[in-house]
């Protein structure tokens, strides 16, 4: 059965790539306002892609573009799939390794699937509109962009061909044996109908505590505790396979959290459900922590969940709420608040405060283990269904009516009766697994468009170094004073205080070269000439930080007449240089 | 000659040459003594490598057992968690030497029949090469290229051997701001002044070495790298020298954990460190146990402690150990906190208490310190040249100063001299082997089957722990890495289990605990009941209905 999917997989896209290959010409397109007209690599964004598919695509971008798109394997998921990277920048201008970067990923978990073609869609996007988007050139002459559309290829794939929820699985692929029985996933859901879906489970019952709706026959709704029910509701598609007197305890869609492997503030399964062995003992999340630290000018990264529209900063960890202190809060703050008004429907959050805690999760190594301001964005929200905000009413019945009006029935699989081993006869019915918290096609690719946005805003802001003006006085005896102003014009600082707080990384370095260089200094106050004195190795000044929209300014005292030259070096400020 | 004479003569050498070891063992001679066990005893030995170092060295595993040692309860020694501790090391291979020296006798026979121990004589094995290097001094970290003072340059201060003499001690700058003096019994000891008493110090005192790099920090960034018992997750200490860029950072701590997180079949832990839960036990507090990320250990798991370091104590006969804490991300911790099992640590060795010899004159100290007490020991035991007088010497950091390098030499506080190695080894390899009967077993007792009407027939049995250590730590049942106890009835052909469950998992049972079970089965002929675990091992009983 597999492999028939496949095979019909194959004969789609065959297909597909005929009818591209067939496309208009440029004369018969009118540019939509925002959107690349007639784009090298054709690709439609209303439906998802299978490791395979989002493989075609990472490639056909690189092959397009080989001046602003290389691609890279940062290595192998468990069952040995390629973990892609794009990485994205103006290759002409510059060394993108020492550009400010942005970090964005998808898919950690393997339901939570659509952050891999809203990534893809960044990368689609930034190659497709350079040619003619000014803000696109300047912003990849100065900044790069690291897309990893899945770092979950292994169950994303297992998402899609397995029969799962819209909830399954979770986890990655690695067998765990949750319940300590030492028989490992021997009581998993079972595709009773063999629809590849699982679905939910319910039984005519005189204490049942539901009924069916009368406004939607599909839809059902719990009783009023005066009132009688006419089902009972079973669970998920299942029996027990063990004969352990549960169902679906110890299955393959819960084996682990990735999500709860990463190195700061990590803690065992037994305090933070979901933990594996210890941080990045997932090869997956090893393979992102190595790129991670092999790129020191990553200066913010988000990090693409579904659902329920929101976007996140930690921390996850209660105990690390001294670790996000008001200048961080401040920039964080600035950022998200802007995502609100560009993703309606999605609220600026708090994971532990407005979630839950959780211990080592990825936006908290990123911040708390290597200082980068990073998001979350729980993507896709019931507001999209008709852009009012959803309730937790239980009279809601908004999935349905979208279902019913936009999607024409396709989203949900009608109850059918089936004869259970254990349960008798029952019915079998619900949601299928790409509805709920997967986006619909139609919304697909504006709701991706607008997460892009709200990306290309956090990397905009990034740090943005120049120096700005270098001012000499002479001192006499041939003594010339130099003062070098150093400005960052974005909201981000060279180092977060999370970073200046452990020294994560190294201090700026401004250096002035062609001089001879008699003392070196931090101008802390030019009005009042307060200074701090760098004993030795004046040339080059070491500085803590640049802070956002502001300044730093530094001081030599040399001794000599000819030119040179002032360079800013910071890993996740990049460089600047001016000669005088 | 006959090979047959040569291969003997061969032996006899490598034999003569084990007994002849009177020295601590350098990485060379080490691996030589472990590959010369499993040449020796290959039915009771096998060793590999586990992993690689960052400097290139084999993190060697020795398993000592017979049969499917895997599916045998298991005991894990392991040594080297410091690399300044060379007698950690020593104790891993030297009770592996010991115990396999025994299997010619009944008892260590029967012994490994029933318990396997993997042993890890050295986790820290690029460390611990310091302590045989032209230079010496006390280091813990690998290999790794580390930035320990994170300023952007690795490896760009670290020590200085000032006065040539190989050794890493230390230096005292004459300053009307130092914080230490002399120590009033013994003046070649510094201690520090008692502000609150009204005493004045008159020394600076830093480790032996020049401020290479000009940040007005000494020693700050020498060559070295991660600490094996820094590099841990529990209370990982991030970004604090020595402790990694992350927990498990390194790749003989992944190893390791990687296998030891499939070994089910641990119920013990025994690391060789500075930490020691052996001379004292952890007491129970109610308050570390009631928070989230629990910090003390549960008290049943308490009450075993008390046991097993009774039995260190008697076994061992050393008294007034030093107090030690846990730092965080060490080992001892891990073992509990994160890999659910029964964990202890002893230093194996400790510079005893002295007395004053008055035969000298001496007199007892009017203040504690550990160097004092160690020269007074030293001198007893007609140990010298442990100690470097103290000399003036030019140093460039502090021109118009009277600087003087001398001091207590480099690990002889927690190294003992070798020839009391072989009665430590003696002495801790008798602990692990009396350790092994404390081993938990499981058995099924007192079953009693009653006929009821129409071929049902209840079964009653207690599931019982034969063996004074509980099945597993109470803190390891919350733990999905530590397997509970699994009951099975296999019911066949005519027979259903009515009443009772076919497979039920048990949680931990105490040192000679019991629990009862029973169930109710139609059918005829026998059925058996199967119970056990990886640390308990596996009983069945058959039943005839």
């Amino acid at each position: 059965m597999k492999f028939h999917i496949k095979q019909i997989a194959a004969t789609v896209v065959l297909a597909a790539t005929t009818l591209f290959a067939t496309a208009q010409n440029a004369d018969q397109i009118f540019k939509a306002a925002g959107s690349p007209a007639n784009p090298k690599v054709a690709i439609s964004w209303n439906h998802y892609n299978d490791h395979a598919g989002i493989t075609e695509i990472v490639k056909k971008i690189a092959a397009a573009h080989p001046e602003l798109a290389k691609l890279e394997s940062i290595g192998k998921s468990f069952k040995g799939r390629d973990i892609w990277c794009l990485t994205i920048t103006d290759f002409k201008k510059g060394t993108p390794d020492k550009k400010p970067g942005m970090y964005i990923d998808g898919n950690i978990h393997s339901n939570e699937v659509q952050g891999a073609e809203f990534s893809l869609y960044t990368a689609w996007y930034l190659t497709e509109t350079f040619k003619d988007t000014k803000f696109i050139q300047e912003l990849l002459a100065d900044k790069v962009f690291y897309i990893v559309p899945t770092i979950n290829p292994d169950g994303r794939d297992s998402y899609f061909h397995e029969p799962n929820t819209g909830s399954s699985p979770r986890s990655g692929v690695i067998p765990v044996d949750n319940d300590r029985d030492g028989q490992i996933d021997e009581d998993g859901y079972d595709d009773l109908d063999g629809d590849n879906e699982i679905l939910i489970m319910r039984r005519k019952s005189s204490t049942g505590r539901f009924r069916v709706d009368p406004s939607d026959p599909r839809r059902m709704i719990q009783v009023g505790t005066d009132e009688k029910g006419e089902y009972e509701i079973l669970g998920l598609e299942g029996k027990d396979n063990d004969g352990d007197g549960q169902v679906n305890e110890d299955g393959y869609t819960f084996e682990y959290d990735p999500n709860r492997d990463w190195g700061w503030g990590w803690q065992p399964n037994y305090i933070q459900n979901g933990a594996y062995k210890y941080p990045f003992s997932l090869p997956e999340n090893r393979a992102v922590m190595e790129f991670v630290m092999k790129h020191p000018n990553i200066a913010g990264a988000q990090s693409y969940h579904n659902a329920g529209g929101m976007i996140l900063r930690g921390p996850g960890d209660p105990t690390d709420l001294v670790t996000y202190n008001a200048q961080d809060v401040q920039v964080y703050d600035a950022i998200a608040k802007k995502g609100e008004e560009l993703i309606p429907g999605y609220k600026y959050l708090v994971v532990y405060k407005d979630l839950y805690s959780a211990y080592g999760g990825e936006l908290d190594w990123f911040y708390g283990g290597r200082g980068i301001y990073t998001y979350s964005n729980e993507l896709w929200t019931p507001y999209l269904f008709f852009n009012k905000d959803a309730t937790r009413d239980p009279q809601d019945n908004s999935s349905f009516q979208f279902d019913r009006y936009l999607l024409f029935k396709d989203a949900f699989v009608d109850w059918h009766e089936y004869d259970h081993p254990q349960y008798g006869k029952i019915e079998i019915g619900g949601f299928k697994k790409n509805f709920g918290r997967a986006h619909p096609g139609f919304l697909l690719e504006s709701d991706a468009h607008r997460n892009m946005s709200f990306t290309i805003y956090h990397s905009f802001h990034t740090p943005k170094l120049t120096v700005d003006t270098i001012v000499e006085k002479d001192l006499g005896d041939g003594l010339k004073e130099v003062t070098a102003v150093i400005t960052n014009s974005r909201i981000m600082p060279t180092h977060s205080s999370q970073d200046l707080k452990y020294k994560i990384e190294r201090p700026d370095y401004i250096t002035i070269s062609g001089a001879k260089v008699v003392a070196g200094m931090v101008v802390e106050n030019a009005d009042l000439n307060i200074t701090s004195e760098q004993k030795t190795n004046p040339e080059t000044i070491s500085v803590n930080n640049i802070p956002g929209l502001s300044t730093v300014k530094v001081r030599w005292i040399i001794q000599s007449s000819g030119k040179y030259t002032v360079t800013v070096d910071s890993k996740k400020g990049g460089t600047a240089v001016k000669t005088k | 000659m006959s090979k047959r004479t040569t291969a003997f003569l061969f032996c006899a050498l490598l034999v003569s040459l084990a007994q002849a070891q009177n020295n601590y063992s350098n990485f060379a001679a080490q691996s030589n003594r472990i590959n010369v066990l499993a040449k020796n005893y290959p039915q009771f030995v096998k060793v590999r490598s586990l992993a690689k170092t960052a400097g290139g060295k084999e993190i060697w595993q020795i398993t000592i057992g017979t049969g499917n040692v895997d599916s045998k309860p298991a005991i894990l020694v392991v040594g080297g968690v410091e690399g300044n501790l060379p007698l950690s090391t020593e104790l891993a291979i030297g009770f592996a030497e010991n115990i396999l020296q025994g299997t010619n006798t009944d008892s260590i026979k029967t012994l490994l029949n029933k318990t396997t121990f993997y042993v890890f004589p050295n986790m820290s094995p690029d460390a611990m090469e310091q302590y045989f290097a032209a230079l010496q001094y006390e280091r813990q970290g690998n290999a790794t290229v580390t930035d320990e003072d994170r300023d952007g340059n690795s490896n760009e201060d670290g020590y200085d051997d000032l006065d040539g003499n190989k050794k890493i001690t230390w230096m005292r700058i004459e300053s009307p701001v130092g914080e230490y003096k002399t120590h009033p019994n013994d003046p070649r000891v510094l201690i520090k002044a008692d502000i609150s008493k009204g005493e004045k110090g008159k020394y600076i005192v830093v480790a032996e070495g020049i401020d290479n790099d000009k940040d007005n920090l000494f020693n700050e960034d020498g060559e070295g790298g991660v600490s094996f018992n820094k590099n841990l997750s529990y209370k990982h200490p991030s970004f604090t020298p020595g402790s990694g860029e992350f927990p498990v950072s390194e790749n003989e701590t992944r190893a390791l954990l990687d296998y030891l997180y499939e070994r089910y079949n641990v119920y013990a832990v025994i690391s060789f460190s500075s930490n020691n839960n052996l001379s004292t036990a952890y007491t129970f507090n109610p308050a570390a146990v009631a928070q989230t990320i629990i910090t003390g250990w549960l008290q049943p798991d308490t009450k075993v402690n008390s046991m097993v370091a009774d039995l260190y104590s008697k076994t061992v006969n050393m008294k007034d150990a030093p107090a030690a804490n846990a730092g965080g991300g060490d080992f001892l911790s891990w073992a509990y906190y994160h890999y659910g099992r029964f964990s202890f640590s002893t230093p194996g060795w400790w510079v005893p208490k002295t007395k004053p010899d008055t035969a000298k004159n001496e007199k007892a100290f009017t203040v504690e310190d550990a160097t004092a007490n160690y020269l007074r020991w030293a001198s007893q035991q007609g140990i010298s040249n442990t100690f470097t007088d103290w000399k003036a010497i030019q140093h460039p950091d502090f021109p118009n100063q009277k600087v003087e390098v001398g001091g207590v030499d480099p690990f002889v506080l927690t190294t003992p001299p070798y020839s009391l190695v072989p009665d430590l080894v003696k002495k801790h390899s008798s602990f692990l082997v009396k350790l092994a009967t404390y081993q938990p077993e499981i058995d099924l007792v007192n079953l009693k089957t009653e006929k009821l009407a129409g071929g049902l027939t209840r079964i009653t049995v207690d599931v019982i722990n034969k063996g004074a250590l509980a099945s597993h730590s109470k803190l390891g049942e919350r733990s999905y890495w530590v397997k509970r106890i699994n009951v099975k009835v296999n019911a066949m052909g005519n027979q259903s289990v009515i009443s009772g469950k076919k497979i039920q998992l048990l949680n931990a049972l105490d040192g000679y605990g019991s629990q009862q079970l029973s169930w109710l089965i139609k059918g005829s002929g026998k059925v058996s009941i199967e119970a056990g675990s990886p640390t308990t091992g596996t009983k069945t009983v058959d039943v005839t209905l």
